[in-house]
């Protein structure tokens, strides 16, 4: 994706640092990844390499995009007008909002370099720069555009959280990825994604100051700890009769609770049908936002400001009777499943040639299993509150065949129910389950009447036969 | 065993390519790329099948209309549908239901005179594709012979197939029978007995049902073709032998359990059957045959009748081969007739009779198919609510599996796993917007749970529970976000007039 060289172009800009200037803090990121596979998770996986840009921030840090890095072996830096490559580290990594922070092991690479600034958020239409080593050529490029809107984005990095994001004009492709946009000498945003050209036209995106600066402050004290949440979801009370069935006032204010994920920071303290009035003392219109900084935002902008261990304020209505709660912020672990991740070795067990794993997000990209039950047990993770019985979704994902296995092929994508009477929440238990020694190992699939049976004997047969065979070179991975 | 084969409706409308005129009467001309001369001895066989089925088949013409189910008050356009009738013994013509499925208006042609009379449905069984029309005019099917069925066939047979051409000559073409087995039909779920059917099938009009005769008899009716592997699977003789010898609105016996085949080695030692063949019972249906008669799950099914089942659940049928024993439970038995079947369970041998029973509709909560009957659904100050139904999920096209609402395709999928007396799912299938509407316009295809703080398992509930607002609101509850919402009761009482106006609709509610 991200493939480019550098050089020095001269850049005319209106105020602050010139190009020249801006080129000295820009750095050049090659990395070497290493990404899973998922269809064989025994193995190491591919190894690629990619070219990414960042910036040189306050304290000898370099920030770029958690996607610049992801999955990285072996990462060099090189500046602007120094062909030496210096070896660098991942310090903190934010795959939930795509940020990353690298250290470099040879303090000299900052020599003569400047320290860029975190700017505000720029006006709509007003213009910025974009820097960054873009296909086309192997030289620095910048283009330029104007902000064409602010607004809450998803990440596609992640694929589930969203955040503030600005969207510009200037043309944004592969390779500007973790470079800076620029705007009176000053950083305004992260260039991180954008839309192929027969998607849509001029469309570009950046991760705005806020987020920046929230990830800055976040690894402070040596640790990334993700965004936090309020975990409910919520709908508009702009009906009039709504409005009046639940005893609000005309005036266009309030939003109602329908779901409060158990085991979130709001399960026990909001309930379902709360009327939602203020959040840390703004008022929250009917469609669910509040002002801020001038302009309208969703009400959860303010939790996307906070911190894990902050808390928030809101003022409810319930059954007609206002009070106050505080919400101790934290994240909704199981929406974890549904996100992609990254620097993460899949977790499998591998037992008389079957192939379990947890389902997640790389899993079923993976797979692509088109297993209707597996669909809607995935899909409905969160919302119908799987996660409460079953933490992992455990499947029979492969079965590399033989003698031992060789009616399994039925029992395929189906999730395990219960091993020998054991009933299997996550991976380890799997694990666990075939440790004890037994007979037969009768495993009971959810929503398939006969089980899957194998002997003990016949397992240990051809249990190196198998190894050996498909070259698996480990038949657990357990750690997350 | 369900396969993707494509209807003859890519058959139907083709007039300008019936075949040309000397081809007609040689029944391999088509299956060769250079005609034979035309004196060649014919099949005596195909020969005979002509003689009769002059007199035995009728061109059918069916004006059908199926409702609109995203807009359940309206019908969508008309399609016309044409077949090849086959008449039978009680002065009806035998059709597949598919012809004349929402049919307005149906009409029977003699194919050499072009003699017309209007029809009615008789009888439709959507169960086994089978329909019998009955001519509005009593003397028209007279000088007709009824055809009669063929009682035995192996896969090598051969038949031919017969279509009508523009003029009203018979066009016959040869084919073979390649494969007896019990497959799904093409209206419900039910796997019956079907004809797997070689044969290099020309396209011509009126080919939407089709008769496969041989030696003058009834050998079975096309249900569906596959132009590119020119295979057909024929309605076979036993399927129609039931449906014409069942009384009117009799549906098939079913057994009401699923099974796997017991071919794995280590899981019969395991259950520790040393017993040949066998199938393993993994699910029982609650108040089917199986189910009343005792049968469990983890059941063993050895035999039935004295016919051994083997491990993939065939047995030896003396007159069609090694075929599925649901033949002999759906098709083969009468409906209130008893089998009996050897099971092996817990390490024993046992008897168990079973009385067999046709599907209790009052329990199923999506229907599979609901043609010839305008769907129900309420308006409610633009709420649009339908019961969810496999019609309505296949608005969404051939992929609606996946192109439909996921929470609904997956109601639709494992019904048979939702508590029993669940009963129908009500849904909110859209909102035709109004004032009274205003904020909700974006919501569809939610699942109902309570409104106005009752239960709501079917529309004629949803119905009952709409009377009784509760403080001047109607307080409608979802399954979904959003969880609850409500709406003026009075307001949308005072502009009912205002909304049929707005949309154009027929009137607020059809139960």
């Amino acid at each position: 994706m991200l493939r480019v060289s550098l050089f020095i172009i001269c850049v005319f800009l209106a105020a602050g640092l010139d190009a020249a200037e801006i080129a000295e803090s820009l750095v050049r990121i090659e990395a070497t990844s290493q990404e899973p596979n998922y269809k064989a998770p025994w193995s190491p996986g591919e190894v690629s390499s990619g070219v990414g840009a960042g910036f040189i921030v306050q304290g000898d840090r370099i920030l770029t995009n958690a996607h610049v890095v992801s999955n990285a072996r072996f990462l060099t830096v090189s500046k602007e007008g120094d062909p030496k490559p210096y070896s660098a580290k991942v310090m903190y990594v934010a795959h939930d909002c795509d940020l990353a922070m690298l250290a470099v092991d040879n303090a000299e690479f900052f020599n003569g370099t400047t320290a860029l600034e975190l700017g505000d958020i720029p006006a709509i239409e007003s213009g910025v720069s974009v820097y960054g080593y873009p296909i086309g050529g192997k030289r620095l490029s910048v283009t330029r555009g104007i902000v064409s809107r602010i607004d809450f984005q998803t990440y596609s990095h992640s694929g589930m959280d969203s955040h503030l994001t600005i969207q510009i004009d200037a043309a944004i492709n592969p390779g500007n990825s973790g470079g800076p946009v620029m705007q009176k000498g000053k950083v305004v945003g992260v260039a991180f994604q954008g839309y192929s050209g027969d998607v849509a036209q001029n469309v570009g995106y950046m991760i705005p100051t806020p987020v920046v600066r929230r990830f800055l402050k976040d690894v402070e004290d040596g640790k990334y700890d993700r965004y936090v949440d309020l975990a409910l979801t919520y709908h508009n009370l702009s009906n009039p009769a709504a409005r009046k069935a639940l005893g609000l006032p005309a005036d266009d204010a309030g939003v109602m609770v329908d779901t409060v994920y158990g085991g979130g920071p709001s399960d026990g303290i909001i309930h379902p049908g709360d009327v939602l009035l203020r959040i840390e003392g703004l008022r929250i219109a009917s469609d669910g936002t509040i002002d801020l900084d001038g302009g309208s935002v969703p009400l959860t902008e303010v939790v996307e400001r906070k911190f894990r261990g902050d808390s928030a304020m809101l003022d409810i209505l319930r059954v007609g009777a206002s009070r106050q709660v505080k919400i101790p912020l934290g994240d909704a672990w199981p929406f974890a499943l549904q996100s992609k991740a990254y620097d993460e070795k899949p977790q499998f067990v591998v037992f008389g040639g079957l192939v379990f794993q947890p389902v997640d997000k790389n899993f079923m990209d993976a797979y692509k299993p088109g297993n209707l039950r597996l669909d809607y047990l995935f899909d409905f993770f969160v919302e119908d509150g799987i996660y409460r019985d079953r933490p992992q979704l455990v499947v029979l994902s492969n079965i590399l065949p033989d003698s031992v296995n060789a009616y399994a092929k039925d029992f395929l994508f189906s999730v395990v129910d219960e091993i020998n009477g054991q009933k299997i929440h996550r991976i380890s238990d799997v694990a666990s389950a075939f440790e004890k020694a037994s007979d037969y190992y009768v495993i009971k699939m959810l929503g398939v009447g006969r089980p899957l049976v194998l002997e003990r004997k016949a397992v240990e047969e051809a249990r190196s036969r198998i190894l050996q065979r498909y070259g698996v070179t480990s038949e657990h991975y357990l750690k997350k | 065993m369900i396969r993707q084969i494509v209807t003859l409706l890519s058959l139907a409308p083709l007039l300008t390519f019936a075949a040309p005129k000397q081809l007609i009467n040689h029944p391999y001309a088509a299956a060769e790329p250079s005609p034979s001369p035309l004196d060649e001895p014919q099949n005596t066989g195909s020969q005979g099948s002509r003689m009769v089925a002059e007199n035995s088949i009728l061109r059918v013409n069916s004006t059908n209309q199926a409702y609109d189910f995203f807009q359940p008050w309206l019908k969508k356009s008309p399609v016309s549908r044409r077949g090849v009738g086959v008449l039978v013994q009680g002065g009806c013509v035998l059709v597949t239901a598919e012809l004349v499925m929402n049919s307005n208006f149906v009409e029977l042609e003699k194919a050499t005179t072009a003699e017309k009379s209007s029809a009615t449905v008789e009888r439709v069984d959507y169960d086994c594709n089978l329909a019998l029309l009955r001519p509005s005019d009593p003397g028209f099917l007279e000088g007709m012979k009824p055809l009669t069925l063929e009682k035995s066939l192996r896969v090598g047979n051969e038949a031919a197939v017969l279509q009508l051409e523009p003029n009203g000559e018979i066009a016959q073409t040869i084919g073979q029978i390649t494969s007896i087995s019990v497959g799904a039909y093409p209206l419900e779920n039910l796997g019956l007995l079907q004809y797997k059917f070689r044969v290099p099938l020309q396209q011509r009009d009126s080919s939407f049902t089709l008769p496969a005769v041989s030696d003058g008899r009834l050998v079975g009716l096309l249900m569906r073709f596959d132009a590119r592997s020119q295979s057909a699977d024929l309605i076979s003789t036993p399927v129609i032998r039931h449906f014409l010898d069942s009384p009117a609105q009799a549906r098939f016996p079913r057994m009401g359990l699923s099974f796997s085949a017991l071919r794995d080695p280590q899981f019969r030692r395991f259950i520790g059957l040393t017993e040949p063949g066998g199938i393993y019972v993994n699910e029982v249906s609650p108040h089917g045959s199986a189910a009343e008669a005792g049968i469990k799950r983890g059941d063993v099914l050895l035999a039935l009748d004295g016919h051994a089942i083997d491990q993939d659940g065939n047995y030896d049928d003396p007159n069609f081969g090694r075929v599925l024993f649901s033949h002999l439970t759906n098709t083969v038995a009468k409906l209130g007739s008893e089998v009996t079947f050897t099971i092996f369970r817990n390490g024993k041998l046992i008897e168990i009779p079973a009385v067999m029973r046709a599907p209790d509709r009052s329990h199923v909560v999506s229907d599979v198919q609901l043609a010839d009957q305008p769907p129900d659904y309420i308006v409610l100050g633009g709420l649009v609510f339908l019961e969810l139904s496999r019609p309505y999920l296949q608005e969404w096209g051939n992929d609606w599996v996946n192109a439909a609402p996921k929470r609904l395709v997956y109601y639709d999928a494992f019904q048979n796993e939702l508590p029993e007396g669940r009963g129908k799912i009500v849904i909110l299938a859209q909102v035709l917007p109004t004032p009274e509407t205003l904020g909700y316009e974006d919501l569809q295809n939610l699942v109902v749970t309570e409104v106005n703080g009752k239960r709501v398992q079917s529309l004629s509930e949803l119905a009952e529970a709409l009377k009784k607002p509760l403080k001047g609101f109607q307080k409608i509850e979802f399954e979904e976000d959003p969880k609850t919402i409500f709406l003026d009761a009075a307001s949308i009482e005072a502009n009912q007039k205002a909304l049929i106006e707005r949309y154009s609709l027929p009137a607020l509610q059809r139960l």
